[in-house]
């Protein structure tokens, strides 16, 4: 049995067989650029990671998931604009270019990270045998979402986990001291492909990371996203007995799951923090990726 | 300047649905300077000071290259580059510019003088691909799609700063190394850069053979004599097929010849330039 300790996350160029066709269905799926860093940890487990997507799929090119992600995504603007802005980017001498680029990797996690969480979300309740195998009476007419990247996003570029860099080092190694993370999370890597911006908005955040409305508001993003996931239109035939019979140690998948699900509603609230001193909370609250309607009969209409 | 500072310097244009980072420093007459692979414009640092004190200088990364868009979804050959550039140019509104080109842009700014020929007023070839002098047999292996796997970030990194290592007369500064390289260190910057490779098409410059003699600008021709990777015989062809071109030989000087001899070289390129702005002044 596959047991659950860290190990290292399959990264995209590493990836063949079942992973690499997961992988490509991930990105096009989920319309992102690349495969965040709890997509690939699971990864590393062998038959697990093909079976969850396979058993999550169908929901997640939805419309009802999109607009889950959504209303996540508003969610945890509004509660950054509570928190108030970071006010992390004057006086850091960006130039034009690295201010638009960061902005457009702001824009890629503040996208993907609400998608995560419900999906992350979906995968726990179908895991805790919530999921709903009597749903496929609502799937009669579900609307699905066109696949593919949005041509303008950014690529999922990120530093590599040991930097070189002794000033990236030194964040890093903060950041997972401070987060208890056996890793930096990719939004954090990419973030330090420009240290001095990573290195300020750190700065601001951390305070804020131990205080209680940060926390509250935190748990209300997780609360939200199991709420969505709870409506989503198909069932997640990903039960304990199917993970062991894989082979994999179902406790540690729950607890894996249980850790990813309380980590991403800060990432995803973290993140529209970072765009706050970007972007007014009235735009931010809009999808930067917002999709065009496709309308499929639910059976006969899935590819 | 260091690659950081160079990098902090670029500004940002959109063209469709791809964005272009850039340099732009001085006034005057424009000068468009193209670098090459699998450089980017901090290729050009150390001329940058010194031609902007008289013309508005721009240095372009080209897409997939340095710090311009390096999504894997699009084309790079020296042919989108050359739509790319004048897209870009019509964006900042600058009609015509001197164009200088090293290595793949050079090719670039040949396609722009014989394509294009309303975006160039002036033509600076150094060390640049033409006919059939590309692709590098050290570069293609990397431009197999197996490449990605094969190849960690890491490793593509110590491979591009050996190969860059070969296109030096003497040992390259460390430092200058990891600014030209610093683009690539990450996976996304590894597999742009394989991408860039993959792109390289010979036809793309022997398809401009039968335009060379209807260049009509100015044309000056700088090339290290002793280039392993574009020797310079095919310098003296250019020079043969481009009327009027001026051919100058750097001595003791490879590939990278604004680093083997820099203050010979920008002299010569200043020499090239500042015509303009001296007979304007006559």
């Amino acid at each position: 049995m596959l047991g659950f300790g860290r190990r290292h996350a399959v990264g995209e160029h590493e990836a063949d067989g079942e992973i690499e066709r997961v992988y490509h269905e991930i990105r096009q799926t989920l319309r992102v650029t690349g495969v965040t860093l709890n997509l690939r940890a699971l990864a590393a487990y062998g038959p697990l990671l093909p079976a969850l997507w396979d058993a999550l799929r169908p929901n997640l090119d939805t419309r009802a998931f999109e607009d889950a992600a959504d209303r996540v995504r508003a969610e945890a603007v509004g509660a950054a604009a509570r928190i108030g802005r970071l006010d992390a980017v004057g006086g850091l001498g960006l130039g034009e270019s690295q201010h638009r680029q960061i902005q457009m990797a702001l824009d890629l996690y503040h996208y993907v990270n609400p998608k995560l969480l419900v999906l992350t979300a979906l995968a726990r309740l179908g895991f805790d045998g919530g999921a709903v195998e009597t749903r496929r009476g609502r799937a009669a007419a579900v609307e699905l979402i066109d696949r593919g990247v949005p041509g303008t996003m950014y690529p999922m570029e990120m530093v590599e986990e040991g930097p070189a860099d002794p000033e990236v080092r030194a964040l890093f190694d903060d950041i997972q001291r401070t987060l208890a993370r056996p890793a930096v999370n990719s939004d954090y890597r990419t973030l330090a492909l420009w240290p001095g911006y990573l290195a300020a908005v750190w700065s601001r955040l951390k305070p804020i990371l131990a205080r209680q409305e940060y926390e509250w508001a935190a748990q209300g993003l997780g609360d939200t996203a199991r709420a969505l996931a709870r409506d989503l239109p198909y069932p997640v035939p990903l039960t304990r007995e199917r993970v062991t019979a894989l082979g994999v140690d179902a406790e540690t998948v729950d607890e894996r799951l249980a850790e990813f699900e309380r980590l991403l509603p800060k990432l995803a609230l973290n993140v529209a923090l970072f765009a706050l001193d970007w972007t007014p909370a009235a735009a931010l609250a809009r999808s930067p990726f917002p999709v065009e309607r496709r309308r499929f009969e639910a059976d006969g209409g899935r590819r | 300047m260091t690659w950081r500072q160079f990098q902090a310097a670029q500004r940002l244009a959109t063209i469709g649905d791809r964005f272009l980072s850039y340099v732009d420093q001085g006034a005057g007459n424009p000068v468009i300077l193209l670098h090459g692979i699998p450089t980017w414009g901090y290729l050009w640092h150390g001329v940058l000071p010194t031609l902007a004190e008289r013309h508005r200088v721009l240095v372009p990364d080209l897409l997939g290259f340095g710090y311009s868009d390096r999504s894997d979804r699009f084309d790079r050959s020296i042919a989108v580059q050359a739509d790319a550039i004048e897209r870009w140019m019509i964006e900042l509104r600058v009609e015509s510019a001197t164009v200088v080109g090293h290595d793949i842009g050079g090719g670039v700014a040949l396609r722009l003088a014989t394509l294009a020929p309303r975006r160039v007023s002036r033509l600076c070839l150094i060390d640049t691909v033409c006919y059939d002098s590309w692709p590098s047999e050290m570069l293609l292996p990397l431009g197999r799609p197996e490449s990605s796997r094969k190849l960690s970030a890491p490793g593509a990194v110590r491979l591009l700063r050996r190969a860059l290592a070969d296109g030096f007369a003497s040992h390259p500064d460390p430092d200058l190394l990891d600014g030209l390289v610093a683009p690539y260190a990450t996976e996304v910057g590894k597999l742009s850069l394989i991408r860039n490779v993959a792109a390289l098409n010979t036809n793309h410059t022997t398809e401009l053979t039968p335009h060379l003699p209807q260049i009509a600008v100015p044309t000056f021709i700088l090339w290290g004599e002793d280039d392993r990777f574009q020797p310079v015989r095919y310098a003296e062809r250019l020079a043969n097929d481009i009327p009027g071109a001026r051919l100058y030989r750097v001595e003791r000087a490879r590939h990278f010849v604004m680093f083997d001899r820099p203050d010979e070289v920008r002299r010569r390129l200043r020499g090239f330039l500042d015509i303009d702005v001296e007979a304007r002044a006559a």
